[in-house]
């Protein structure tokens, strides 16, 4: 019957959807239709509603106007319907932690009304899709990342729904599981499920048949990827910087936005500019090269300057440079948990002012090895000085000479902006006046309004994000550690936050950042691939791909994936 | 309502619970814990009193008066004085609680036939403590005194002719300790599934609302029964509490007034969104009034009339005086039966309300 009803009519179509939240306009009138089968990406800025979408059509909110009929039921009136036959992902982890995969599987199946020899088959087929099925016994919460996220897909699709809603799935997921993830996703378009997925990777995206942009609750564009990526053709170069050539200013006439690559620019043009008067003013700067758009660029393009517009006149060139700098330098560096290794023996020298990228799946020992550095965790074997002062020595002088923000961003959410900074300033030991010059240094080094009234837990992610950088960097530290400090935050934010680390990286100040989003190695002098506690290659991106034998212009994963297997 | 469906959130939540043993040690050790304390601590009965005396008299009357004093259970002689300033002093510094002060010319005044006054000082910091000990001092007074009154009034204490705290304050105990745990426990188990986003799976399933709440309500409930079995085992053994009534009936009433208890705690969940508020929400709906409100430690009959009215918004009150009735009068139906219908209600109310503001939705 129902497979009869989508064949009729598309699975999920919304008419007029709208939703507030207060006076917060979460979704503004969004027209959409979803084809069987089709695979349909959500992208678009932090609070551009995305969620709230989902959520509207997994029945778990009203809309506030307009209507959404999803498998042909109404989402209002007939949302048991709904909810009985779709499968939904909500963002994070959303298993039950203190059961086993198996049983959190036989729960979703009863509840569901999936029994007998039909479960069974099915629960060896997932599993095995899965590759859970050596873990079936395991808490869930003794699992990885991937795994969870692999589970909490194969708890979504024990009752084959014909109609999958993903709310970024691949949130704090490695890149390998991520993979994985998406092969069980592709499964599925064989079999004819439809899929809605909301995503801030640009390579997921890329994966869908088409692609809804959405900004502040409205729909800028819905296209298929490449349709999408002809709207930016002609507008992107890369820029080989001459050496000892000028840096290029801050703004330039008819630019949209300049990445600042280790070893050259990429630049975008505002669309409709004429290619060759734009090598022209791109030419002083180096070698100009016409690229291919990716959906990153479309999403420059999209993405209106909005409440950026301040963070876009940040210094180029940062006022105040750091004290002295310093690096790391770590020998045998070991952290065990009872039998378990963390950290393995990793040994690493950063020279002051590098920026340095970890890379590793979940549990490959990237938070541990980085909280040993700050002095938060004690080594249990091996030794490691950072800016000059030994890791197990004074913590109070280490504290004053390291900055950490961590993946959570440990801000007080009830808290305002200045009220946040003040904490973490009089945190360090600032005062009066000399507190007051480093909150304004810091907010401007962090594209931040310090007189922001809104409170910090109502800040979008990106805000968020550049608030808990500057209260890392208020005292100045030689040494900055960022855990995953763009989880979830849009590709346009998490660029320009890489254009922050960079000027706070040119007053010296050595950083240390881990990342799911490989290509944001690129950004990164020196890489360091982390597994299983071990630090198994480090080096730039060309020395990692020669090491793998891989062409030069393999990509971040291509590399990755390679040392992960020379290794295994 | 499916039964497997619901089978399979009993079968779920069960196991959630097992494999917590910390939070289950705490739900079952903690009521046990509040009635040792509340057993031990909280007792109206003065024995040994600390008592001063100020002799002015010195005759052998006063002498006797003093021994008649000590020789009684309730006071214990702490201090003599030899003026009126010590003893000021000694009340205003607690070192006694009751001071008395005998005039000179005691036993001549007896001579004379003439009544012969005493004056007794009471510490009135904590009145009900110096009411009963004003009362004592009086009863042992007349004893010595001349006259033989013209009628004479033979007191007797029904219910709990022993005057034992701990025989009205243990079955008091029983409401107030339901309604600590039980609420909090299962408003925490709804809100915690709020806070991790598991209950938005649950949402997206064909598991109604009420299939959910009662995958909640049963495991809970069972532990808050446990809980009242307990506390009412070790209320009548340990504490040697003497049970008039049918413990049957108390037993039901209880099985009603679980079931009360953590529907509060459903209604909490349906209304908050983080453990935090949850938390605060149940103390101040459930435990708190079940102290003040109850009748257990302040009796309802001596509150002004606006605050007898609200106390009838509290279930516990219903449940302690039942509670009360069966244990120290023996009482039964016949007398109870108004108690257990309003119990009865209450919980179809509270769940009636929780399921109806229990909705499949996030916002």
């Amino acid at each position: 019957m129902d497979s009869a009803l989508s064949q009729a009519q598309p699975p999920v179509v919304a008419s007029a959807l709208a939703r507030r939240f207060g006076k917060v306009v979460a979704l503004a009138g969004v027209d959409l239709s979803v084809a069987a089968g089709e695979r349909l990406g959500l992208v678009g800025p932090d609070g551009a509603g995305k969620s709230t979408l989902l959520q509207l059509m997994a029945a778990l909110l009203d809309p506030g106007a307009g209507h959404c009929r999803v498998l042909g039921f109404d989402t209002v009136r007939e949302a048991a319907k709904i909810q009985a036959r779709i499968g939904y992902m909500a963002q994070g982890f959303t298993l039950y932690e203190r059961l086993s995969v198996d049983e959190n599987l036989a729960f979703a199946a009863r509840v569901r009304g999936v029994t007998g020899d039909t479960y069974r088959e099915r629960r060896a087929a997932l599993l095995a899709m899965a590759g859970l099925e050596p873990f079936a016994a395991r808490r869930e919460r003794d699992l990885s990342g991937g795994m969870r996220k692999k589970l909490a897909l194969c708890t979504n699709l024990i009752h084959e729904p014909p109609l999958l809603l993903l709310d970024e799935p691949g949130l704090g997921v490695d890149p390998l599981s991520r993979r994985e993830l998406w092969q069980m996703l592709d499964g599925l378009r064989a079999r004819g499920v439809t899929l809605v997925v909301a995503t801030s990777y640009m390579d997921e995206a890329e994966r869908c048949d088409r692609v809804a942009f959405l900004d502040r609750g409205r729909l800028l564009a819905l296209d298929t990827p490449a349709a999408l990526r002809a709207r930016a053709a002609g507008t992107t170069f890369t820029v080989t910087r001459t050496a000892g050539g000028a840096l290029p200013p801050a703004t330039l006439p008819g630019v949209r936005s300049i990445k600042h690559l280790p070893d050259r620019l990429r630049v975008q043009l505002e669309p409709g500019r004429n290619g060759s008067a734009a090598q022209r003013l791109l030419a002083p700067l180096g070698t100009v090269q016409a690229v291919e758009p990716d959906l990153e660029d479309v999403f420059t393009l999209l993405a209106p300057a909005g409440e950026d517009a301040a963070a876009a006149a940040w210094p180029a060139h940062p006022v105040a440079a750091a004290a002295s700098a310093g690096g790391i330098r770590t020998v045998g560096l070991t952290r065990r948990y009872g039998a378990f290794t963390a950290v393995d023996a990793v040994s690493l020298d950063i020279p002051p002012g590098e920026i340095f990228g970890l890379l590793g799946a979940n549990g490959a020992g990237k938070t541990t090895l980085i909280k040993m550095l700050c002095g938060l965790e004690r080594p249990s074997a091996g030794s490691a000085t950072v800016a000059g002062i030994a890791v197990t020595g004074a913590r109070g002088a280490l504290h004053r000479a390291v900055g950490y923000m961590s993946q959570r961003f440990s801000l007080y959410p009830d808290l305002r902006v200045a009220e946040n900074l003040r904490f973490f300033a009089s945190a360090q030991g600032l005062s009066g006046a000399r507190a007051r010059a480093a909150i304004a240094a810091a907010a401007a080094e962090s594209g931040l309004d310090a007189g922001d009234p809104r409170r910090a837990g109502s800040l979008s992610g990106a805000l968020r994000q550049r608030l808990a950088l500057a209260c890392a960097v208020l005292h100045r530290p030689r040494v900055l550690f960022l855990d995953e400090p763009t989880s979830g935050v849009d590709p346009l934010s998490r660029y320009r936050f890489w254009a922050l680390i960079r000027n706070l990286a040119a007053t010296g100040m050595t950083v240390v950042v881990t990342t799911h989003y490989l290509e944001e190695a690129a950004f990164c002098q020196r890489l360091g691939l982390m597994q299983r506690g071990r630090l198994i290659a480090s080096g730039d991106l060309a020395t990692l791909r020669a090491q793998a034998d891989l062409a030069a212009d393999a990509g971040v994963e291509a590399v990755f994936l390679a040392h992960l297997r020379q290794t295994a | 309502m499916n039964a497997r469906r619901v089978a399979a959130m009993l079968g779920k939540e069960s196991r959630e619970i097992l494999r917590d043993p910390i939070t289950l040690g705490v739900a079952l050790a903690m009521p046990l814990i509040m009635l040792l304390l509340f057993g031990y601590a909280i007792s109206l009965d003065v024995r040994e009193a600390p008592l001063g005396v100020l002799d002015l008299d010195r005759s052998p009357l006063s002498r006797q008066l003093v021994r008649r004093f000590t020789d009684t259970e309730y006071f214990a002689l702490a201090e003599t004085y030899t003026d009126l300033h010590a003893v000021e002093g000694a009340l205003r510094a607690g070192s006694v609680k009751l001071a008395l002060v005998i005039p000179r010319g005691l036993a001549q005044a007896r001579q004379r036939r003439e009544a012969p006054r005493i004056q007794i000082l009471l510490d009135g910091t904590y009145s009900a403590t110096a009411n009963l000990l004003g009362g004592y001092a009086r009863a042992t007074v007349a004893a010595v005194g001349p006259a033989a009154p013209a009628i004479e009034v033979r007191t007797r204490v029904w219910y709990n002719p022993s005057l034992r705290s701990v025989n009205d304050v243990v079955p008091g105990l029983f409401g107030v300790i339901l309604m600590a745990f039980p609420p909090l426990l299962t408003a925490l188990a709804i809100v915690r599934e709020k806070e991790t986003g598991s209950i938005q799976q649950v949402f997206v399933s064909p598991l109604s609302g009420p299939e959910f709440l009662i995958g909640k309500l049963l495991p809970y409930g069972l532990i808050a029964f446990l809980q009242i079995a307990m506390v009412m085992a070790v209320g009548f053994l340990w504490f040697q509490v003497p049970m008039a009534g049918s413990l049957a009936l108390l037993l039901a009433a209880g099985g009603v007034y679980v079931l009360c208890t953590v529907g509060l705690g459903l209604l909490v969940s349906t209304v908050t969104e983080s453990q935090l508020i949850a938390m605060l929400l149940a103390l101040i709906i459930t435990l708190m009034p079940s102290f003040l409100f109850s009748g257990f430690l302040f009796p309802i009959f001596t509150m002004p009339y606006a605050l007898q009215l609200y106390t009838a918004i509290f279930p516990a009150r219903y449940f302690v005086d039942l509670s009360r009735g069966v244990v120290l009068k023996g009482a039964g139906l016949a007398e109870l039966w108004p108690n257990l219908v309003l119990l009865i209600g209450y919980t179809a109310a509270v769940f009636a309300l929780a399921a109806w503001r229990f909705r499949k939705k996030v916002a």
